[in-house]
């Protein structure tokens, strides 16, 4: 068999995939760690004031990266749900609801950093601009998906409930991207295209220094909180009885 | 104006959401495993 479809495979099953992500877990957390001391370091003590933000872009390099995540986050749940759908892959169905209150701790830390930067930049901490209402609809989806997990007694049945509220949910992803095109907003365009970025290096590095940390720390996040689950869902199965009595007090 | 406290409150904010939803699963789990392992030397005893 193929190596990716044994691996796939392998997935599939709870308690290789509990060793797996606990073997993989503090690489995650190093990647985070590093990154985010490399990024805070250029982005705080490195990169020059803006000619028109002055000092306040520094909130950038964790607004736009927080951002991008609240979005990146919602795209995976919808695609993770519809194969848990699909082919009814019970990790999947764990990864979609794990998924979700890092995803929403994303998207309110864009909320609040960009409220932040309003006040000394536009003068006001909110306006109900198109990309700020569609971000704040984003955080009130992922509480839709954790309370309508959350309501279910039967997990399965409460995490197929999750993951098709995802896939109907991620209607507004292209809503929020594409919102400073379709409307007349107060939040700028962005600043990246397929030709490249308007930022000059010493701002961009920081910031894509920071959106990499971000995504190691979900990568940690979500596999602590599958794992915690799949102990949760299968406390009473034989492969959870044999780990409990392996571990050491 | 100046533009510190702005800056302030979001590294502050952003650092204390991240650690505590970091922190959360980690404690969950502990009290978690701690009250499997109680109930799985219970029946032990029983047995």
């Amino acid at each position: 068999m193929n190596r990716f479809v044994l691996f796939f495979h392998k997935t599939g099953s709870p308690p290789w995939f509990y060793r797996f992500a606990g073997k993989l877990t503090p690489w995650l957390w190093a990647g985070f760690v590093v990154l985010s001391a490399c990024g805070l370091y250029l982005g705080l003590f490195r990169s020059p004031p803006d000619y028109q933000q002055g000092e306040s872009v520094r909130i950038m390099y964790l607004h736009v990266p927080a951002a991008w995540m609240s979005m990146m986050i919602f795209a995976l749940m919808a695609v993770m749900g519809f194969i848990a759908l699909v082919w009814r892959i019970r990790i999947m169905e764990v990864l979609t609801i794990s998924s979700a209150p890092v995803g929403a701790a994303f998207t309110l830390i864009a909320l609040i950093t960009g409220s932040l930067w309003g006040r000394p930049t536009w003068g006001t901490y909110w306006v109900w601009d198109a990309r700020l209402t569609s971000e704040l609809v984003l955080l009130f989806l992922y509480i839709g998906v954790i309370a309508l997990y959350n309501a279910y007694d039967e997990p399965r049945k409460a995490a197929r409930a999750a993951a098709l509220m995802a896939i109907v949910g991620a209607i507004n992803l292209p809503i929020i991207h594409f919102s400073v095109l379709w409307w007349n907003t107060l939040h700028q365009g962005s600043s990246f295209s397929a030709t490249g970025s308007s930022i000059h290096p010493s701002m961009l590095w920081p910031l894509l220094l920071m959106a990499g940390a971000f995504k190691f720390y979900y990568g940690a996040n979500l596999l602590g909180r599958a794992r915690l689950r799949l102990l949760k869902q299968d406390h009473r199965k034989r492969w959870v009885q044999e780990l409990l009595a392996g571990e050491s007090d | 104006m100046s533009h510190t406290p702005f800056i302030l409150a979001s590294y502050l904010i952003t650092t204390a959401v991240l650690l505590w939803i970091a922190l959360a699963p980690i404690l969950s789990k502990r009290s978690l495993v701690r009250q499997l392992k109680g109930r799985q030397k219970h029946m032990d005893k029983r047995q």
